[in-house]
């Protein structure tokens, strides 16, 4: 069941780490790439925190035996990962406003961060969610689905963070950000990391929803 | 219908249950007994796929196992948010098939409670949710574990007459170690 | 008879020629001519035997990756995706064929990194320099850890396979990223002190070339044969677990728990 609390979780994380950033860095200058990357280390450990929590209170509550009576795998894994796409792309927007504001930061080119977020967003949702699925069954379950996402994660924010940059500080001068074709490159390596995530997560986890 | 064919189960390097051999046709209806701990509960979940066997082969009556098969079993959690009726048009969106959802409330006598979230359910009426739930496909086996517990006189009555239909409509496992229960069978099969 | 004794022979004397061929590659290493590429030749050598390690990391984990999918080609879905039924033979091959490679690739990784931060403080004065590959290989020492920290969270051996199978199959995107196109991004590659291509571009050549590919050829084989000796030590483990269940049948209980039999099927009375 889709409850509240991973979206509240997940959103009460953002403001709290930029707020936290934002204090730490007071009156200092925060070049692109330490915004991009501040941006994107946030969403990771709020997706990684909150996102699995979507197959492990299945089991915590011991309702998925009800679903594995009655669903197929494929409708639990979308109907899951959508709503995990959905909370991820909301906090990552809200999370991105916030940080922004707080940094005065402007966007030099908007549609480039749009489009990385998102792909970004939906790529950390399916990521989280089949490892959230692959670790319900375990006893220290909580933990677990954390420390095996966030390896593979990684690239993905490493890919992130090149976009944002880019999106971020094209035109600043004193800036080395990188050229727009590199932002372009970064933006849509992340698309093939959502659409590769989300197109195997069905298929991966009807293998092994009844082990 | 149903075939078990020397199913066993091992768990933390203990034999559960092992050899275990069984078929059943229409009309059969087995009850399971034994001590508490004996494996009851993990054969009907390793029967229903729930729990991985450790050798052998379990063969379902034809067809998708999300309608030939029903199990309800003591330890099966609702969701607390859910109401009755939600819960039943739940299971029959994720089953594809029709809700019934009067029909199977007036027959597990729950239709006064039917706007009622789960969390504000009492253990009988759980139980009562749980049949409507298991039978709502009425499948071709149906797997009930321990439906006396939590039960009244009337409770136990809607069993029998659960029992009764699926008789008329495939097989029947019941594990419980309650020996009034063997009422409900025509074939036990006893675990040590 | 004699056939199987020439073979045995045969083994123990490829054995001993890969012992001694091991013994001169190592000697050779202290002694081959410096490479000149390296800002200091002759602290370099390290890199004959940190050569091969990634390479090897990179190979084991896309091979344990392989494995895992064979696994899951073994589970036959029914019309409906519900009941897998499995050939529990085949799974727990290709299960074991995957830990061993993960297990190798681990060690490989770990030999990797270690050897890596040598060379990093010779060669570039730290001990951590956040070049990409150095990072990149970090990351791929921590989904090896997650891997086994799956692993290790499971006690049922059907859990156990089909979870840390499914999660060695996700690392295949991430891995093939941080190999072959993380290193390479135009930006990233500006800032890595790692050489690129050093053989292929003629940098290492003449005996110091050899040395490497004979060493990476010896290690390779140190591998296969490492390998075939984590099979067998894991088919050991399954047949002992069989016999133990032989006994158990013939009434021979060599475990402190009994084992549970079904009494009768019968009508009741």
């Amino acid at each position: 069941m889709r409850s509240q609390s991973g979206l509240v979780t997940g959103l009460l994380f953002s403001v709290v780490t930029v707020y936290a950033i934002s204090f730490a860095s007071l009156n200092a200058t925060m070049t692109s790439t330490v915004v991009s990357g501040m941006l994107w280390v946030a969403l990771l450990f709020s997706s990684s925190a909150s996102l699995p929590r979507i197959f492990l209170s299945e089991e915590e509550l011991g309702t998925g035996d009800l679903l594995r009576l009655t669903a197929r795998p494929h409708a639990i894994f979308w109907g899951k990962s959508l709503f995990n796409c959905f909370q991820c792309v909301v906090t990552g927007t809200i999370l991105s406003v916030l940080y922004l504001g707080f940094t005065s930061k402007a966007i030099a080119v908007p549609w480039l961060f749009a489009v990385s977020l998102v792909a970004g967003c939906l790529s950390l949702a399916g990521a989280v969610t089949l490892c959230g699925a692959i670790a319900s069954q375990a006893a220290n379950r909580a933990v677990l689905s954390a420390a095996i996402a966030v390896p593979l994660l990684l690239p993905l924010v490493s890919l992130g963070v090149s976009a944002v940059r880019v999106s971020l500080g094209l035109h600043v001068r004193h800036e080395d950000v990188g050229s727009l074709t590199e932002g372009i490159g970064a933006a849509i390596g992340l698309v093939g990391y959502a659409g590769v995530t989300l197109a195997t997560g069905p298929w991966i986890y009807s293998a092994v929803w009844r082990s | 219908m149903l075939k078990v064919d020397r199913l066993g189960k091992k768990y933390l390097g203990r034999w559960i249950f092992r050899g275990l051999s069984f078929e059943l046709g229409a009309g059969d209806r087995l009850v399971i007994l034994g001590h508490n701990g004996s494996g009851k509960s993990t054969l009907l979940r390793t029967i229903a796929g729930l729990t991985a066997k450790t050798e052998g082969t379990v063969t379902l009556p034809d067809g998708d196992p999300r309608w030939t098969l029903g199990l309800c079993a003591l330890e099966q959690a609702l969701y607390g948010q859910l109401t009755v009726a939600e819960h039943l048009e739940l299971t029959a969106d994720l089953r594809g098939c029709p809700a019934r959802v009067d029909e199977l409330l007036e027959k597990v006598n729950l239709g006064y409670a039917s706007a009622v979230p789960a969390s504000q359910l009492s253990t009988g009426m759980k139980a009562r949710l749980k049949l409507a739930m298991a039978i709502q496909p009425e499948p071709k086996a149906l797997l009930l574990d321990e439906p006396g517990a939590g039960l009244d006189e009337e409770g136990r009555n809607l069993v029998d007459r659960i029992t009764s239909e699926q008789s008329a409509r495939g097989c029947l496992i019941v594990a419980t170690n309650d020996p009034l229960e063997r009422r409900l069978a025509n074939l036990e099969l006893q675990l040590a | 008879m004699d056939l199987l004794g020439g073979v045995e022979k045969l083994k123990t004397g490829l054995r001993a020629l890969f012992v001694l061929l091991m013994g001169v590659a190592t000697v050779w290493s202290f002694f081959v001519p410096d490479a000149e590429a390296f800002q200091k030749p002759g602290m370099a050598r390290i890199f004959l035997w940190h050569f091969p390690c990634p390479m090897l990391a990179v190979f084991l984990l896309l091979y344990g990756a392989w494995c895992s999918f064979r696994i899951f080609q073994r589970v036959k879905l029914s019309p409906f995706e519900l009941g897998p039924e499995t050939d529990h033979d085949e799974k727990t091959m290709w299960d074991l064929r995957s830990v061993a490679s993960m297990e190798l690739g681990y060690l490989f990784c770990i030999l990797t990194m270690a050897s890596g931060i040598l060379f990093s403080e010779i060669q570039w004065g730290a001990w951590w320099s956040w070049d990409p590959r150095q990072t990149s290989f970090l990351i791929v020492l921590l989904i090896y850890a997650a891997y086994f920290a799956l692993r290790f969270a499971y006690t049922d051996p059907g859990k156990r396979a089909a979870y840390s199978g499914a999660y060695s199959l996700f690392t295949i995107l991430p891995s093939l990223f941080l190999f072959f196109v993380f290193p390479r991004l135009p930006y990233i590659k500006s800032l890595s002190l790692h050489p690129t291509d050093s053989i292929l571009q003629g940098q290492i050549k003449g005996q110091y070339a050899e040395a490497v590919i004979l060493i990476l050829v010896l290690v390779l084989i140190l591998t296969i044969y490492l390998f075939k000796m984590r099979i067998r030590a894991g088919l050991l483990e399954i047949n002992l677990e069989k016999n133990i269940g032989q006994l158990e049948n013939l009434g021979v209980n060599t475990t402190p728990t009994g084992v549970v039999r079904p009494v009768s099927v019968s009508k009741p009375d």
